[in-house]
């Protein structure tokens, strides 16, 4: 009996030892923490200054709607590194700063200029940071400028950020870069990385406002920027990104606009159509053809003849038309025909001069094409891969675009063709 | 000792009043007939049927009896015994018998005339069903053997009697089927019962801990059941049910896990509905087991878990609460404990008074008075659901959601992985009467399966779950072959 009274008190006693010898070290009540949505990252003198957004938890009443200046709070601070200056936060905020939610991170123009990849060791060995957070570049400001305008919905500026960014596909006008994506573009030796770019614009005013003086912004998540290394050196515009995401087979969605080909003439001459339509639309009036994108493919390839670097991409086009100002019959094959080989052509020609600029301009393979170079000729990378920069910007470009109306839409003729005759 | 019955009657009278000492409820009547025969009658007051007694026993003794040894011949009753131990007799009277002692015999006649206050037979509250049989069993041990028999007409269909408890002397009957029945099994629950030694058995509850394999564990081995149906389904999968006079509860045995979340109805109804039920069934079982003690976790631990608007939610509901999560989380199961539990003991009237109090206390009040966060009450509420669709397993539930609460609150995931580890493990380690008691699943079983949480078609439930291993296997032919 005494042994069993023994044995049980051991047992009381192991579960209450390993519990409190395990246990509790590591939590966190919720309301100790500072859960922070979006880091802003900048120069201050030779120190970082980081700013974070931290979202002010407001406890859910029906009715009352919180307004939208209560529902985050901003601290900054500085400090040598970017561990301690995200440190020093506790400093000058009541609650810990739990990075594991942050979607996206900032970096102010100045700051990405001078080189970020010591600083995203933090990023990776610390455990709190998400591997999924949105690089994002301030272009021409700082990213403390940018932080705090939200002009959408969501009152939480940083989740209007996070969503501008996840419309990326609706207009593919600009790049959706994580960390994970940054870093692997970083190692890769063939390709050099590129970054989201988010800007601040003036806004007009609209509706009832308590004060008509009070400037209001927005901001925009178009373009992208060109890093060498892990230093900024240059953006794209968003036409231009368009391009670059038509290379790289991002394009998930996306207008293509150009104007509508005259050549239908020839085309229309043979239907007896011609004469009624020629006196209707006047040359001088440019129409617009605008497809929207159902979806894109890529194929690059890179080929050495005679010592010559070619870089080819095919790209692969689907695409319903979305608009149609002109007065042609849409419901017609060979008109459509016509408009597939123009909507190419304007594809083309941006690639092309996307590839060129960069070429001249920034003189960095941010395509991967070097990697496709490592694929295709291993032996010869050895030699090249050191240079092989200088090599992408004097390649030979070899652009192929196929685009294919697959969908013309609700209605057969467009509004401006003159019914019944 | 075994007392033997006199010849006399006075002495009968006086050996019968000294056995029940002097108790009032004993009635003993001696007359004298027509022929001049002294006769003593012994019943318990109320136990018999009067008016059988008068008409069909103490007439025809008056005024037909010539002689004592052709008592038998003017009794209009169907049992007789002619009995010599005194002990035996006593045993009679006490189970409703009627004892005629004459004089000059050294035997006492005993016949059963027992009409006692029963309840009728209605639907047992706790396991309604909307399809299917709605009677269920009541205290009296004859009634509720009638019920099984009414069920199942075959000879082979056996009770067994025993009499448990040195003082309550309650009637045990083990019933099984000869030849599906387990006998491995039937030997153990006989064996088992042959062993009790207590003094009282007031339901089938002392029987089930008195013979469980694992008093130590919080699942239950032993199967109960209040409807005669589930019964006989059991007997004709090769189980064994042990009834107990005095309780509407009937054992069966042996008892596998899954049956918690099989129920009779889903038999009875298409096998579409029935393993959705049987799905939301095991879903809610699980739910109310972990979800409070992973919300603990989750809240206390695992934040970069929670997805960004839910933790922003989560945070703005938790603001201003004074209590860490583990606490709140227990406030909350405790209180919802006592909720229940003051519901069944009160006055049906009060009862509902209770829950009204309790809705409003717990669920808007406290979290208005920002003591309580809403999701923690929303936690509890669910959980609190999901453990009624499985109320056979409601013991192991309330107690091992308050042990993982505690490990999600002081160790996080880790715990509760560490919680539900050592729970399967014993889950998977018990035996039930020999049956392991996580069969179908382990040891893996094909026939079995096909009553798991997917209930396959009658028609291609062939043969009986072979965990309970049977010779008489084949429980229908083959009708697609014909």
């Amino acid at each position: 009996m005494k042994r069993r009274v023994k044995k049980i008190i051991l047992f009381i006693l192991i579960i209450i030892v390993s519990i409190n010898a395990v246990g509790c070290w590591d939590s966190r009540e919720l309301n100790a923490l500072g859960i922070a949505v979006v880091i802003g990252f900048d120069v201050e003198g030779d120190k970082i200054k980081v700013t974070v957004e931290v979202i002010k938890p407001v406890p859910a009443q029906s009715g009352s709607e919180p307004s939208s200046s209560n529902v985050v709070k901003y601290v900054q601070s500085t400090g040598d590194s970017l561990f301690e200056a995200i440190r020093n936060v506790t400093l000058k905020f009541d609650r810990k700063i739990f990075l594991s939610h942050n979607k996206v991170f900032i970096f102010g123009e100045e700051f990405a200029k001078k080189g970020i990849i010591g600083h995203m060791d933090v990023v990776q060995r610390d455990h709190e940071f998400r591997e999924s957070g949105h690089l994002v570049v301030a272009k021409g400001s700082r990213a403390e400028d940018v932080m705090g305008i939200s002009s959408g919905i969501r009152d939480i500026p940083g989740e209007y950020i996070e969503d501008l960014i996840k419309n990326q596909p609706s207009m593919s006008k600009s790049v959706k870069i994580n960390v994970n994506e940054f870093l692997k573009y970083y190692y890769d030796i063939g390709r050099q990385p590129v970054m989201g770019v988010i800007q601040k614009k003036d806004k007009k005013s609209m509706g009832k406002s308590n004060n008509k003086n009070k400037k209001e912004e927005e901001l925009l998540y178009e373009g992208l920027a060109i890093f060498k290394k892990d230093r900024l050196i240059g953006f794209l515009d968003g036409d231009e990104t368009k391009s670059f995401n038509f290379i790289e087979g991002e394009v998930k969605g996306g207008l293509i606009e150009f104007p509508t080909p005259m050549l239908y003439r020839s085309i229309s001459s043979a239907t007896k159509k011609v004469q009624n339509f020629e006196s209707l639309v006047s040359p001088e009036v440019e129409n617009l053809t605008v497809i929207e994108i159902l979806r894109s493919r890529a194929k690059n390839d890179i080929e050495i003849q005679d010592e010559k670097v070619i870089l080819k991409t095919k790209v692969d086009i689907k695409g319903m038309l979305g608009e149609e100002t002109a007065d042609i019959d849409t419901a017609e094959e060979e008109i459509i025909s016509v408009l597939n080989k123009s909507c190419s052509n304007k594809v083309k020609k941006g690639i092309e001069t996307t590839i060129e600029k960069i070429q001249h301009e920034y003189r960095v393979d941010i395509f991967g094409f070097g990697s496709l170079f490592h694929r295709k000729y291993p032996k010869d990378w050895a030699k090249v891969k050191n240079n092989w920069n200088e090599i992408f910007s004097k390649a030979e470009v070899q652009v192929e675009v196929e685009a294919d109306i697959v969908r013309t839409g609700l209605i057969n003729t467009p509004s401006s063709k003159v019914k019944g005759k | 000792m075994n007392l033997l019955a006199f010849a006399s009657i006075d002495e009968n009278k006086n050996a019968l009043l000294e056995n029940f000492r002097n108790t009032s409820d004993l009635i003993l009547y001696d007359f004298v007939t027509d022929n001049n025969i002294k006769v003593l009658l012994c019943y318990i007051d109320n136990f018999i049927d009067r008016n059988t007694l008068d008409r069909d026993v103490i007439e025809p003794i008056v005024t037909k009896l010539e002689n004592v040894k052709d008592i038998k011949k003017v009794l209009y009753v169907s049992s007789i015994k002619e009995l010599n131990d005194f002990n035996e007799i006593i045993d009679f009277i006490l189970y409703g018998s009627v004892a005629i002692f004459l004089e000059g015999m050294n035997n006492a006649f005993v016949f059963d005339l027992k009409s006692w206050e029963k309840r009728s037979i209605e639907e047992p509250p706790s396991e309604g069903v909307i399809r299917g049989p709605k009677e269920g069993f009541v205290e009296d041990i004859d009634v509720n053997r009638v019920l099984i028999r009414k069920k199942i007409k075959k000879s082979s269909l056996v009770f067994e009697d025993y009499k448990l408890g040195r003082i309550t002397e309650t009637k045990i009957s083990i019933c099984y089927i000869d030849g599906i029945a387990n006998e491995r099994v039937l030997d153990e629950v006989k064996d088992r019962i042959l062993h009790i030694d207590t003094d009282s058995i007031l339901d089938s509850g002392y029987v089930e801990q008195f013979i469980e394999d694992s008093p130590k564990s919080i699942f239950s081995t032993i199967g109960d059941t209040q409807k005669p149906d589930v019964v006989a389904g059991r007997l004709l999968e090769g189980r064994v049910a042990v009834l107990c006079d005095g309780s509407p509860h009937v054992l069966t045995i042996p008892q596998l896990f899954i049956e918690n979340i099989q129920a009779s109805e889903d038999y009875y109804n298409r096998p579409f509905l029935a393993s959705f039920f049987r799905f939301i069934r095991s879903f809610s079982l699980f739910i109310s087991i972990i979800l409070p003690g992973f919300y603990v976790a989750l809240q206390t631990f695992h934040q970069e878990m929670i997805p960004t608007v839910l933790l922003i939610t989560m945070a703005g509901a938790r603001e201003g609460v004074p209590l860490p999560a583990v606490l709140e989380a227990l406030i909350m199961t405790l209180a919802l404990e006592v909720i229940k539990e003051s519901g069944i003991r009160l006055p049906r009237a009060i009862g509902s008074a209770v829950s009204i109090v309790g809705a409003l206390v717990l669920g808007q009040a406290a979290v208005q008075a920002g003591i309580i966060s809403a999701p923690m009450v929303m936690v509890i509420a669910v959980t609190a659901i999901g453990e009624f669709t499985v109320p056979s397993l409601s013991e192991a539930i309330t107690i091992y959601r308050i042990i993982l609460i505690l490990l999600g609150g002081f160790m996080g995931l880790y715990g509760i992985t560490c919680g539900l580890t050592i729970m399967i493990i014993h889950l998977l380690s018990l035996k039930s009467f020999g049956i392991d008691y996580a069969s179908p699943i382990s040891p893996l079983n094909k026939e079995g399966l096909k009553d798991f949480v997917i209930r396959f078609p009658l028609r291609s439930m062939k043969k009986r779950p072979k965990e309970i291993e049977n010779k008489n296997i084949i429980r229908r032919g083959d009708i697609g072959k014909k």
